[in-house]
């Protein structure tokens, strides 16, 4: 079996072109996403707690509301929890700002004696550093605006920042990961649909069938041959997306490619089964792209499935994509341990034991 | 006594939907032969070599394979046989050393691919990919990557088809010495004269069955005694097409009815002296205008052709 691997790995390295574009392929769209600024254009999400409820409260929101980069939501201060959750959605990235408008805000007994009231909060993460600096200079200059009557005020005693510590995360970082996934899984449905329908077409499967080496070893060293590729893919991939373009993945990186080889396995699956479809090589190439690359959009590569209209996120879960990327990111980007991604490792166990079966109904050799 | 046999075929059936590829067919092949399956296109040689080799399992009927129960002990007997398929291809990016010694470790017992080059004289090209051949050195090579276990049985399945005709010789050459090294040889093949010269036994075969088994000799000595000493076969070729009333006329000077295609026209005749002016005079009368005669000994591709016709 070691030697069907090592034959495997030895006709991969040989076929250049072939290994070139499943390395380079990925490599292009990680240059084309590390290029653009994603600081500069995502738009922020403020939501914001009323605890005044008064006319300059009201006149701040609405000053708030026309920032052309704010999102702005109204939160209910009062509702059970929805503070808590606010600063949850913050921790998360789900969220940009919060900001807290303190009941005496319109208290006219406290307007003379600014120092001496509560000040506005604004609560952030310090994921986006530029962002905040302008979220932040935006909030100070309508908040002293309103207090101050043009007289000089110290700012910092009308706004404080509270400031959530956050691992360094930007949108680069999770789309990094989402190419990962998406190299990963074209790679290996491909690349084995292929193979195996070259194999078929020439005679190769029929001419091991005549020798006594059992079947389950053929497909091993195939599969073998393949984990090793997208474990070189992965590390390829997050190395240049690191080095290259600064994307930082705090998370434990064995984990990761553990996570990589899981989801390659489901993906090896497909490839086998779409091969037995297959009448030709390009046909298998055909059918290999469009198994990838509706799920490529639908599982999140590029944005969040959130933004998907009607049933599609739904749809999306059931897709062995979108748990491979949900633990990736939750393990390479936001730290988690491997256990903690369980849901997401069993979907993706149970796509490989799934899939395995189908794969071993359909497969023919001739 | 089976055990003088390398392979036995019993009653063997394979049908595919309402075809019957090999119906009923029985033969045996001796240890050390070079024995050889002959048939038109479709016949069911090829059917009947997978099932030997244990790519496919027959619908009725028995197979030992050196002494081995086809049906129950297939991975024994694929551990000690070689297989040379019609059109197989091997693995594009390995060299040829790389293929044998990788097909080798599928074996218990191998032999080393420098050897196999040598025998098949590919040693020169032992870094070439096998796209890098031609097409002889491309079946030399499928015949050294069958023998990479050393095999005691040798199945090729049509190992000349397609190949100019010195390569050819070069092949059958090989044959012959992979029987020498002692190996057991099945073969296929649509050229007679190849089988007439290297088969030590044939099987002919149609339609799944049986038609004739022995040695070219024993088969040629056959037909010709069975039509009462034939001694000749002629192949008349025609400034036009034959009517039917001149084949009549001709087939009357003939043993066995004449094989007309187009302007060609095949016969045996009788070793009777008068034989050959009776078939002339006939010729003439008829008004068949002879551009060519052709006077041979009866060849086992006479044989074929009387046998498989119609």
């Amino acid at each position: 079996m070691l030697a069907i691997t090592v034959a495997n790995i030895k006709m991969m390295a040989r076929n250049r072109q072939g290994l070139f574009w499943a390395l380079v392929f990925p490599l292009l769209l990680v240059t084309v996403f590390g290029l653009f600024d994603f600081r500069g254009v995502t738009p922020a999400g403020l939501a914001v707690a009323d605890f005044s409820g008064g006319f300059k409260a009201e006149l701040l929101r609405e000053r708030l509301a026309g920032v052309a980069f704010l999102d702005t939501e109204e939160l209910e201060p009062e509702a059970p929890g929805a503070l808590a959750e606010a600063r949850q959605r913050l921790a998360d990235g789900d969220l940009g700002y919060l900001l807290l408008i303190p009941p005496g805000l319109d208290d006219p007994a406290a307007e003379n004696l600014a120092g001496a009231v509560e000040p506005v909060t604004l609560v952030y993460a310090t994921r986006n550093p530029e962002r905040n600096q302008l979220v932040e200079g935006a909030v100070h200059s309508l908040v002293i605006e309103l207090r101050s009557d043009g007289q000089p005020v110290l700012p910092q005693r009308l706004v404080a920042s509270e400031v959530i510590e956050t691992p360094e995360v930007d949108y680069f970082d999770t789309v990094l990961l989402g190419l990962l996934g998406l190299g990963i899984m074209t790679n290996s449905i491909i690349s084995i649909a292929v193979r195996i329908s070259v194999y078929r077409n020439q005679a190769v499967l029929k001419r091991l069938l005549v020798t006594p080496l059992p079947v389950w070893k053929f497909f091993a060293g195939e599969i073998a041959a393949h984990l090793l590729l997208a474990m070189a893919q992965a590390l390829i991939i997050l190395g240049v997306g690191v080095l290259v373009f600064g994307a930082s993945i705090p998370g434990n990186l064995g984990w990761s490619l553990v996570i990589v080889l899981l989801g390659a396995v489901v993906f090896l699956n497909i490839g086998f089964i779409l091969s037995a479809w297959a009448r030709s090589p390009a046909a298998a190439s055909g059918m290999g792209n469009a198994v990838a690359l509706p799920m490529m959009f639908l599982a999140g590569t590029f944005f969040s499935t959130a933004s998907l209209p009607w049933l599609l996120p739904y749809a999306a879960l059931a897709l062995p994509l979108t748990p491979m990327l949900d633990a990736l990111r939750a393990v390479a980007i936001n730290g988690a341990s491997l256990w903690e991604t369980w849901p997401q490792l069993a979907a993706l166990a149970g796509w490989a034991v799934a899939t395995a079966a189908v794969a071993v109904r359909v497969f023919r050799f001739s | 006594m089976a055990g003088d046999y390398a392979v036995q075929v019993v009653e063997l059936v394979k049908r595919y939907g309402d075809v019957a590829a090999v119906d009923g067919l029985s033969f045996a092949v001796g240890r050390g032969e070079i024995f050889g399956l002959l048939g038109p296109n479709g016949a069911g040689k090829t059917t009947t070599l997978e099932i030997i080799e244990g790519l496919q399992r027959p619908d009725s009927g028995r197979v030992r394979v050196l002494g081995l129960d086809g049906a129950a002990q297939g991975r024994e007997i694929k551990a000690r046989i070689g297989v040379m398929l019609q059109a197989s291809s091997y693995y594009e990016y390995l060299s040829l050393a790389e293929v044998l010694s990788l097909l080798g470790g599928f074996y218990p017992r191998r032999l080393p691919p420098g050897e196999l080059l040598e025998l098949v004289g590919l040693a020169d090209k032992a870094r070439r990919r096998v796209r890098q051949l031609s097409g002889g050195e491309r079946q030399r090579f499928a015949l050294a990557a069958s023998l990479v276990n050393d095999p005691e049985l040798v199945i090729l399945d049509e190992p000349s088809a397609g190949l100019d005709p010195l390569s050819r010789r070069e092949l059958w050459g090989l044959v012959r010495r992979v029987r020498e090294r002692g190996a057991t040889v099945i073969v296929t093949t649509h050229y007679m004269e190849e089988a007439e010269e290297s088969c030590d036994r044939l099987a002919i075969i149609n339609h799944g069955r049986l038609l004739a088994e022995g040695s070219p000799r024993e088969l040629i000595n056959r037909i010709v005694s069975a039509e009462g000493g034939a001694a000749y076969a002629v192949k008349l070729v025609t400034a036009g097409p034959l009517t039917g009333a001149q084949l009549d006329v001709l087939g009357r000077c003939a043993i066995a009815a004449p094989i007309a295609d187009g302007n060609t026209c095949l016969m045996r005749l009788s070793s009777h002296p008068a034989a050959l002016q009776d078939l002339l005079d006939e010729a003439g009368r008829s008004g068949v205008v002879l551009e060519q005669l052709e006077i041979t000994p009866v060849t086992l591709e006479d044989v074929f052709i009387e046998l498989t016709r119609g």
